[in-house]
């Protein structure tokens, strides 16, 4: 019939219309492809609520692509990428604070004094793992066997946390994301790490983390979507004592991961106030 | 669905579009919030790439001279996962932005919202960087 061709027609316009306004088309979109083998509702959307999926040999399985939770106020439009507040102070839900020693704290006053501009996240320089933690791009876990993989955005970088048995190397050569091995206490991966370089920054603040630092993470995935983490640091070198902080991941159900480089287009040292010669 | 309908549709998803970004850097060590502009110009260029993306514009000031300002934005990955796309702003589109004024006095502002010549306001600031509004 003439008025079916002609709905037809207007329903195939205001497809290609709907597409052309988004710029996409549906076979194309990486941006928001949905997560294979996640339980679902009754309405067919994943269920997020649902106990955390297992291994082959039993283990909570804490695969899947992961947002850091965000716990600051968002903005009028929502809260997307939002940091949250231990992106700033690692120490922030502490009650007396982080415990520095006296030299710490002169240096993150110093640092804060200076807006952060030595901050390596701005020099585009590797973060360490507890800024990675809190840095509002996602992260790929993939779990085998052997090794827990951690694929981030943030410079196409990646983490190794050998959970194969192995014990930490002895004087190993110092490096941006330390040394990391885990193992399961029923269903918590309890993951110890050492060989930190000298001077990470925790935070945007500064705090520090030395090389004497030892850190214990504890991962728990409660529910399909979400994924707790529990971060000792013992570091008497910086620290009067080892402090522990509850940093913890959303799922993100139907999203990829998107190459980040810092270095790609970095145009704002140039205008920092406070110029220091970068390191 | 009529075409009207979408159209108010997308509009309204745009206007929604929260676009905040990874804090690369400290606010205040490059802007300041008690320098708040407002300009209207025409876009000259888009650069689509991380850590900000950024865009420029021809802009008039008061005696009638065009200076070319630039924007910046957030991250093309928060960018992209509230809406915008490479193409959502084009060399040509007239746009006026709220933001807030370098502090090295350069021609730079970090843009908090722009509105296209439509009138359709979209949130462009880096929420996460201590910036005003983001706290």
């Amino acid at each position: 019939m003439y008025v079916t061709r002609v709905r037809a027609a207007l329903w195939i316009a205001t497809l290609a219309l709907f597409l052309a306004l988004f710029n996409v088309t549906l076979s194309a979109q990486w941006l928001t492809y949905p997560s294979k083998g996640l339980p679902t509702k009754a309405d067919g959307s994943p269920n997020l609520m649902a106990p955390a999926p297992r291994t082959a040999d039993g283990k909570p399985d804490l695969s899947g692509v992961w947002d850091v939770e965000k716990n600051r106020p968002c903005g009028i439009t929502g809260c997307p990428d939002q940091a949250p507040q231990e992106y700033f102070n690692i120490g922030w839900a502490l009650k007396e604070g982080l415990p520095y020693q006296p030299w710490a704290a002169a240096l993150v006053k110093s640092r804060t004094a200076q807006n952060s501009v030595e901050d390596p996240v701005t020099r585009c320089l590797p973060i360490g793992v507890v800024h990675t933690h809190t840095t509002p791009l996602l992260k790929k876990i993939i779990q085998t066997p052997a090794l827990l993989l951690i694929l981030n955005e943030r410079n196409a970088s990646y983490r190794q946390i050998f959970i194969d048995g192995r014990p930490l190397p002895e004087d190993p050569q110092p490096s941006f994301n330390g040394y990391s091995t885990g193992k399961w206490e029923a269903d918590t991966l309890v993951v110890q790490s050492n060989g930190f370089q000298d001077d990470i920054w925790l935070d945007h603040n500064g705090s520090p983390l030395t090389e004497a630092a030892k850190m214990t993470e504890r991962f728990r995935r409660v529910t399909v979507g979400r994924l707790e983490m529990e971060l000792t640091v013992d570091d008497p070198k910086a620290y009067t004592r080892p402090w522990t902080v509850k940093l913890s991941q959303n799922l993100v159900p139907d999203g990829e991961l998107l190459d980040a480089y810092c270095l790609e287009n970095e145009k704002d040292i140039q205008h920092f106030v406070n110029h220091s010669v970068a390191r | 669905m009529k075409i009207k309908t979408l159209g108010i549709l997308a509009a309204v998803t745009l206007t929604l579009a929260a676009i905040p970004a990874v804090a690369h850097h400290s606010f205040a060590a490059e802007y300041d919030s008690n320098k708040p502009v407002t300009l209207t110009g025409s876009v000259t260029k888009l650069e689509w790439t991380n850590p900000h993306a950024r865009f420029y514009a021809d802009v008039k000031d008061a005696s009638g001279n065009v200076v070319n300002w630039e924007f910046e934005l957030g991250s093309p990955n928060g960018l992209m996962r509230r809406g915008w796309t490479r193409s959502s702003l084009k060399p040509g589109d007239v746009i006026s932005v709220e933001g807030y004024m370098a502090k090295d006095g350069s021609h730079l502002c970090n843009a908090r919202t722009v509105a296209l010549a439509d009138g359709r306001k979209i949130f462009a600031g880096a929420a996460e960087d201590g910036g005003p509004g983001s706290k």
